[in-house]
């Protein structure tokens, strides 16, 4: 597998597809190269505009920016959540998909992707299936990205080295100067 | 002495405090003083201090893993846009901890803890390992056997020894038998801080950034045995700057 993909430029991830991934196929990963130059709220897109402060819950199923304060707990199971650039949220965030330009504090959950901005702050884990992270974004916290692996037992309890390969690898100390 | 101190972590220390992190410039070049978690490959040239190295650990630990299809990644060092599609176009669910940071800010937060007298000394157990075992009760939670490979980059040259030990052990038991970890071990003491990441699958990018925490110890090729004595297999690469890429193999 790790040969077949020498022969890419690395250096160019795949461009993300939108959707359809095949379930056994990798997620290819998220890139910031075919984003526009800035999110801005979508049409149809609730927005809480800068100088707004919402505490509490938010759930429904449409789009949502954030411009302003919100604080509590955000799931938009269906939508997209866009945290502007001077948008602060304070809260857990759930959402199929979620784009970060301004800061969060929280757990952050994008079903499909979770793209971070330059201008991100995000103190929390962050969880989803495909992550572009620009330069300049802040993240502290514990990252998970990619389709979740489920593996049976049988495999998790082998003993051998992935492949069958490690007859090949050195058994005990040594030292190979290049 | 303050913890912190004793650590080379306290006030003079050079360059720990982690300043706010640099926006990128109007030129779209950036200073060495590189977000450590800031990450990315598009738009903006590399940043400056940005060196590549061809990786003959990577090369093995990556041959290590093929045909593993859909595995689990543990890495340890900062979460960096490269790395993360690197092993996600491969199938790999990628776990990022920033450990060495999440270690600081640990260290940061007990000494404020401590001053602040919140807790009395007589309750709590200010040796390394006491404080290892405090880090580890809040880090590295993932169910047994969980990953298939680790990068551990240079963090344990980092870390307090008793530290280093407590992660390595922990380490094993998150690894599942016959998992891969690659570690890489300074035979000197460094005297700057680099974050890693994945250019391709034989070079990793060595970006300079600020010392999140002073170099503690320098370890022989017996100490690293005995540190990794549960896995089956070591293999090291020296390589001409001295850094030594070494994979272990559960």
């Amino acid at each position: 597998m790790w040969k077949k993909e020498e022969s890419k430029n690395q250096s160019v991830p795949e461009v993300a597809q939108a959707s359809g991934t095949p379930a056994n196929s990798p997620a290819p990963a998220a890139s910031f190269r075919d984003l526009p130059a800035a999110p801005a709220p979508s049409r149809g897109a609730a927005t809480i505009s800068q100088g707004i402060r919402i505490k509490g819950e938010i759930t429904g199923s449409e789009d949502l920016f954030i411009d302003g304060l919100v604080e509590g707990r955000l799931n938009l199971a269906n939508g997209s959540v866009t945290v502007g650039p001077n948008g602060t949220v304070k809260a857990d965030v759930s959402a199929r998909e979620v784009i970060i330009r301004g800061k969060v504090d929280g757990k952050v959950a994008g079903r499909d992707r979770v793209q971070l901005w330059g201008t991100a702050q995000v103190h929390g884990e962050v969880q989803t299936d495909r992550l572009a992270i620009e330069d300049g974004a802040i993240l502290r916290g514990k990252v998970e990205a990619g389709k979740p692996v489920e593996r049976s037992a049988a495999e998790r309890s082998a003993t051998v080295g992935p492949n069958g390969k490690t007859g090949n690898v050195s058994v005990g100390p040594g030292t190979v100067t290049i | 002495m303050s913890l912190l101190n004793k650590l080379g972590m306290g006030h003079g220390a050079r360059d720990v405090a982690r300043p706010a992190p640099e926006r990128l410039s109007n030129t779209g070049s950036r200073s060495t003083q590189v977000p450590p978690t800031a990450v990315g490959s598009t738009r903006v040239p590399e940043p400056q201090g940005t060196t590549n190295r061809v990786s003959n650990g990577l090369k093995e630990f990556l041959w290590n893993l093929d045909g593993l299809g859909r595995g689990t990644l543990l890495d340890l060092g900062a979460a960096w846009q490269t790395t993360l599609s690197f092993f996600i176009e491969r199938g790999f669910r990628v776990t990022s901890e920033d450990l060495l940071r999440a270690w600081k800010d640990f260290l940061v937060k007990e000494e404020g803890e401590i001053r602040q007298a919140t807790r009395t000394p007589d309750s709590l157990d200010v040796t390394p390992a006491g404080r290892a075992d405090r880090f580890l009760r809040s880090n590295l939670e993932y169910p047994v056997a969980s990953f298939d490979a680790v990068l551990l980059w240079d963090l344990l040259d980092y870390l307090e020894p008793a530290m280093a030990t407590k992660t390595v052990l922990a380490l094993t038991e998150l690894l599942r038998p016959g998992g891969v970890l690659l570690a890489m071990f300074h035979s000197k003491k460094p005297e700057g801080f680099q974050r890693y990441r994945v250019a391709d699958s034989s070079t990793l990018q060595m970006i300079s950034a600020p010392v999140l925490c002073p170099a503690q110890r320098v370890y022989q090729n017996r100490e690293i045995q005995d540190l990794f004595g549960r896995y089956r297999t070591m293999k090291s690469f020296v390589a001409r700057d001295q850094l030594r890429e070494t994979l272990f193999i559960k």
